[in-house]
Parts: structure tokens; C-alpha cells; sequence
């Protein structure tokens, strides 16, 4: 296979934005962008940079304003419009993914029915599939809207901020089911998000929009070493570096921390939540584990205490 | 809801429509029995053959044409607007038809075409012309307001203008004029003749199959148009040919009897009280036969049978719709396409 048969969408100085009149409101410069088959791309930038116009023209359904896209699959779209008709059930709202391919009467194969099925299992809708729209949580609706695009079977899955509004674990729901879509049924899938914990985690790629009007492509972990991330999200408290949220050792004592595990990383975390620096010093915990169970034990002066938990552990440090 | 008892709802509908138009010809200020009227339709001579050729069929069939009309309409209007309070009285188009009829009227009066404007044909092509204009105003002002509240008000507003120029209209016109005219505004099905007939028949045909052929794409519409666009579905042609169907079927309707109220606003929300559906593959056939139904039983109601006094069928309407919309939006506490 030559590289051109892994091409699933490419822009040549594509030119993105509104025409009004005689006013033209250009978002970026000329784009050259490509997505290859099989890839989950996470498109990041603040908003109103213009994510989800560079989504709807991917898609065909904004006009370019100069350049060209070629897109070797068709793409189907999930945004953020809401869709009424409360009325509608999710199994008629993912019967919707299969309407370019019917007639007028919207008579459905055998084909058709299995597609939809396939869909609704995909996401894991089974047991609400005849419950109205009306009747879902948020994350149940964009599951369904979901399902809706993958009904549609085609290559390319463009979908403009799938997660917000979402709590943590439907987020993370999202971004799995997404991730093994590519992985497994080969599809292209670019995803405008905020969500930067997620997008590094999961993506194969980033784009990011700048402030200067462009787009920056690489590997998530590219782009958070060599400070991308940081020069455009201005980061206030958070060292992506680390993956977290800077703290100020204001307590001035060390601690030096030994264990392992997560209750290693969690005492750490419990530490230097507290304003203490963990580091060389006299003053020692040490994780250990009895009978299963985790056992913090501090060193101070000489004596040690054994604690069964972080809370009794810190109230004694802070005492 | 399953396929099939969307199915046998509309069935169950249909087996209620025909047994309602027995029942609406068969009452009036002279009863004629069910087995009367069996016999009667097939006869030429008799008082009730005449009664019923000449006056109740004709009138029992218009009410069918203009109830599945407006209904249709009033649903292909809050689809397109996905605004559940849209309809075609309430957004103007049935005072444009007014407006352009009134017109015509007048034009007649002075200009020298009279058999011109006389032919049923030359109304119902103004009043479908005024319906659609309306239609293509609002479509164009939805475009900047995105708000459906202010969409409702520009609606009230044209439909306040152009009210305001047949009012003018009627000032200004002769006092004879004036009596059809007020008349006219209250809503009659009983006054369409056998050639009126044949032009409702099949403009509305031709209005609820060009509706009939939009189902995937009043279907789309209710995802909006980026969505539908992806769905390859083609909006733009789709909203062109609902105004023509919607301006043509209110058209004729309001030109042969009168501007008729809510039966386009309160019939969707009816059928889907009793066809809990957003399919239009269900939805728009159903709405027909609610229109056609409750537009019967309105005239039923309207003739006050065993009296001979007939009420203004506007009035019914209004009485039978405005409450039934005040108790859904307090029931369901909202209201949506």
C-alpha cells in the first residue's frame, strides 16, 4: 500500500470562515491538514476559535472559503445542535444514520435493521432504545447521537465537543468507546474537545489551534515536552508536565516517601496537597501493606507510628 | 411506540372517520337515519337524496378536504419551525389568503375581468399565492430570528397587517360586500358548491401528496439542517415545495371557507397524544385523518342538531381547540414538536 491509500481526508490551503456580503472573516490560515485511516485525532483550542466550523466544512455542510478538501470516505457528524422532536425514540434517531441510503418512503432492509442494532449494542443503549430522547440523561443523549453516526457506516467520524456537559465517568466513557472504534473497525475519527487530560491519554494526534491562527499538528506527548501546550493554554496552576496541579509546598518541611504502588502516588499526592515537599529528610513514611491492607508508617525522631489511614496519618504530621 | 401500533392507531382512525361522516351527514335541522342516507345516496329523486346531494355531502366533504388540509399544514409548519406553537392562523398565512381574496373581490368589483374572477380557480390560485408569500416571509425573517417567540410575534404582527388592510378593504367596499365578506370570516364549510368542490379536491390532493412525499425530509428537519445536510437530505428544495403545499392547501381552504382557526395549531398536538410518535411516515397520515375527524365533529356541533339555527364554525373551533392547547401545555408542562 502506498501512503496515498491511508489518506482518509486531506485539506490543501484550505480556507475556513464566514462570507458576508463582501466581508470575508477568514479563522485560520490556509490549512493543509491530513487525517490517515485508523486515527483518533483530538482538536483542541479555546473557544470560539473556530473548531466547529472547521468540523461543519470537513464535513461538506460549510462552504470553504478558498482551497480544497478531499475527502476519500463520506463523514459522518456528531455536534452539539439539539434536535427536537421529543417525541423520538433513540432507535428512530439512529434509524436517521441510515437515511442517505433510503427511499423517499424510508423503507428499511434487512441491512438496514442490522446496522441499526448493531449501533444501538455498540454503545451500549439496549435497554433504553424505545425510550424517548426526552427521558435520557446528557450522556445517554450523546451516546445515542453516537450510535446515530455510526449507523451511517462510514469511514470518517467527525464529532464537535462529544463530551461536554458530561460528569467525569460518561467523558471517559466517550473517549474509550471512540479510541477502540478506531482501533478496531478502522474508522478515522477527529474530535473537537477541551477535554486536554483525555485528549493526551487517549489520542494519536493533536491538533491544536493557536492563538495566531493556526493549526498545530503532532503526538500529544511531542507537543506537551516541547512546551506547545503550555505557550498556547497559558496554564494557570497546572504542570502538564507532571499531569497536575502545582503545589506549593508552604509547610517549608520535607518528608521523604518510600513505597510503591498507587498508594505510593496517593500519599505523595496527599503530601504535597498539604503543602509539605517530599524529599531527603529525616522525617520518614513509609508505605507498607499488611494482610492486604495499606499501612503508613512514620518515622519521626526516632519512634515510629503506624497509621491505617492518610487522614489519621496527616492529622498526626500537622499536630 | 412499535410500528404496528402506530399502524393500528391509524387504522382505528380511519374506521372513525368514515363512521363520523355518516354521522355528520346524517345530522343537521333534518334528521335522516343511517339506513336513510344508505338509501338516499344511491337514488336521484327524493327530499333526502336532495338534501343530501345538494347540501350535506358536499359540505360533509369539504370539511374532510380542509380539516386534513389545515392539519397538514399546521404540521408541516411546526416541523419546519420546530416551533410547537406554530400553525397556519397563528403565523399569518391564513389572513395573506384573506388579504390576496379580498383583493380579487374588489378587483372584480371595479376592474372589468368579473368572469375572470369568478372562476374558482382564480381564488383559489390568489389565496394560495397570499398563503405562500406569508409563508416565504416568515421562512426569510426565521433566518435572522432565531427565537421562536419572536417568530410567533412576527406572525401575530404580519397576520395584524394584513387583517388591518381587509379591514381597510371592508370599510371601503358596499354594504352587500360587506355581509358575504363577515360571513365569509366566520367559517363555513356549507357554502362550497359541486365546481368549488372539484378545485378543493384536487389542489389538496395535490397538497397532501407533495407533503406525503416529504416524510424524509420533515423527518430531517427536526435534527436541523446541518444534520440533515449530512443525512443527504436537501432542505432548501424540501422547505420550497412544503410552502407550496402548505400555501396551496391553506390557500384554498381559507378562499372557499374562511379563514378556519386552530385546527392547524391543535391537531399534531391531538395525534400525538394518541400516536406518541416524531415519525412523519406515521405522523402526517394520522394528522390528515385528525383534521378531517375533528373538522366533522366541529360542524356536527355547529349545526346544533334537531334546530335549524346553524353557529359560525370559527367559533367551534376556537372553543374546541384553544382549550385543549391551554390543558396539554399544563399537563405536559411544556409543549414540543
Amino acid at each position: 500500500m502506498s501512503e496515498l491509500d491511508h489518506i482518509a481526508l486531506q485539506t490543501l490551503n484550505l480556507k475556513i470562515g464566514y462570507k458576508k456580503d463582501d466581508q470575508v472573516r477568514v479563522l485560520f490560515e490556509p490549512l493543509s491538514l491530513t487525517l490517515t485511516k485508523g486515527e483518533l485525532v483530538c482538536f483542541m483550542g479555546s473557544n470560539g476559535i473556530g473548531k466547529t466550523t472547521l468540523i461543519k466544512t470537513l464535513a461538506g455542510i460549510h462552504p470553504p472559503i478558498s482551497g480544497s478538501i478531499t475527502r476519500n470516505f463520506p463523514a459522518a457528524i456528531v455536534l452539539t445542535d439539539k434536535v427536537s422532536g421529543n417525541l423520538m425514540t433513540v432507535r428512530d434517531l439512529v434509524t436517521y444514520g441510515r437515511y442517505p441510503y433510503l427511499n423517499w418512503w424510508l423503507t428499511l432492509t434487512d441491512q438496514d435493521h442490522h446496522l441499526i442494532e448493531t449501533a444501538i449494542k455498540k454503545v451500549h443503549l439496549e435497554s433504553i432504545a424505545n425510550k424517548h430522547l426526552s427521558q435520557l440523561s446528557d450522556g445517554q443523549l450523546q451516546m445515542a447521537m453516537i450510535a446515530k453516526a455510526l449507523a451511517q457506516d462510514t469511514n470518517i467520524l467527525l464529532l464537535d465537543e462529544p463530551t461536554a456537559h458530561l460528569d467525569l465517568n460518561n467523558r471517559v466513557e466517550i473517549m474509550n468507546l471512540l479510541r477502540s472504534l478506531a482501533r478496531e473497525t478502522g474508522k478515522t475519527i477527529l474530535v473537537a474537545t477541551h477535554e486536554l487530560d483525555l485528549a493526551l491519554q487517549t489520542a494519536d494526534k493533536i491538533w491544536l489551534a493557536t492563538q495566531h491562527k493556526k493549526i498545530v499538528e503532532g503526538i500529544p506527548e511531542d507537543l506537551v515536552l516541547d512546551g506547545t501546550f503550555d505557550n498556547e493554554f497559558q496554564l494557570k496552576g497546572f504542570d502538564l508536565k507532571t499531569g497536575k496541579v502545582k503545589h506549593t509546598p508552604y509547610r517549608k518541611t520535607l518528608i521523604q516517601l518510600e513505597g510503591s504502588g498507587p498508594e505510593f502516588l496517593w500519599t505523595k499526592n496527599a503530601l504535597e496537597r498539604n503543602g509539605y515537599e517530599v524529599g531527603p529528610s529525616k522525617t520518614q513514611v513509609t508505605v507498607t501493606f499488611k494482610e492486604g491492607y495499606p499501612e503508613y508508617i512514620l518515622s519521626l525522631s526516632g519512634a515510629e507510628v503506624k497509621f491505617e489511614s492518610l487522614k489519621d496519618l496527616l492529622i498526626r504530621l500537622k499536630a | 411506540m412499535k410500528q404496528n401500533s402506530a399502524r393500528l392507531a391509524i387504522f382505528i382512525l380511519t374506521i372513525a372517520l368514515g363512521i363520523l361522516f355518516l354521522l355528520n351527514i346524517s345530522m343537521g335541522s333534518v334528521s335522516i337515519s343511517l339506513p336513510e342516507v344508505l338509501k338516499a345516496l344511491f337514488s336521484e329523486t327524493g327530499t333526502s337524496s336532495e338534501i343530501l346531494w345538494q347540501f350535506r355531502l358536499p359540505k360533509a366533504i369539504t370539511c374532510v378536504l380542509a380539516g386534513s388540509a389545515l392539519a397538514c399544514g399546521g404540521l408541516m409548519m411546526q416541523t419546519l419551525f420546530r416551533n410547537p406553537m406554530a400553525g397556519p392562523d397563528v403565523l399569518g398565512l391564513t389572513s395573506g389568503s384573506s388579504l390576496l381574496v379580498a383583493i380579487l373581490l374588489l378587483a372584480g368589483r371595479y376592474g372589468s375581468f368579473i368572469t375572470f374572477v369568478q372562476s374558482p380557480w382564480s381564488v383559489a390560485l390568489a389565496a394560495s399565492l397570499g398563503g405562500a408569500m406569508v409563508f416565504v416571509i416568515i421562512i426569510s425573517i426565521a433566518k435572522y430570528v432565531r427565537d421562536n417567540t419572536a417568530l410567533l410575534i412576527v406572525g401575530l404582527m404580519i397576520s395584524a397587517a394584513t387583517s388591518s388592510v381587509v379591514s381597510v378593504l371592508q370599510f371601503t367596499s358596499q354594504a352587500d360586500d360587506l355581509q358575504t365578506f363577515m360571513i365569509w370570516m366566520l367559517g363555513s364549510v356549507g357554502s362550497t358548491n359541486w365546481s368549488e368542490l372539484v378545485v378543493l379536491t384536487i389542489t389538496i390532493s395535490m397538497g397532501l401528496g407533495i407533503s406525503m412525499s416529504m416524510i424524509k425530509a420533515l423527518n430531517g428537519m427536526l435534527l436541523g439542517d446541518s444534520y440533515a445536510q449530512n443525512l443527504a437530505i436537501n432542505i432548501k428544495r424540501a422547505r420550497t415545495w412544503i410552502v407550496i403545499a402548505t400555501g396551496m392547501m391553506v390557500g384554498v381552504v381559507t378562499a372557499f371557507c374562511g379563514p378556519i382557526a386552530f385546527v392547524g395549531l391543535a391537531v399534531p398536538h391531538l395525534v400525538r397524544l394518541i400516536i406518541p410518535v416524531s415519525n412523519h411516515k406515521i405522523l402526517l397520515p394520522a394528522v390528515m385523518l385528525g383534521g378531517a375527524i375533528l373538522l366533522l365533529i366541529c360542524d356536527v356541533i355547529a349545526q346544533l342538531p334537531g334546530s335549524t339555527q346553524v353557529l359560525p364554525l370559527n367559533a367551534i373551533t376556537s372553543m374546541i381547540g384553544a382549550p385543549v392547547v391551554i390543558w396539554m401545555v399544563i399537563k405536559a408542562k411544556r409543549i414540543s414538536v
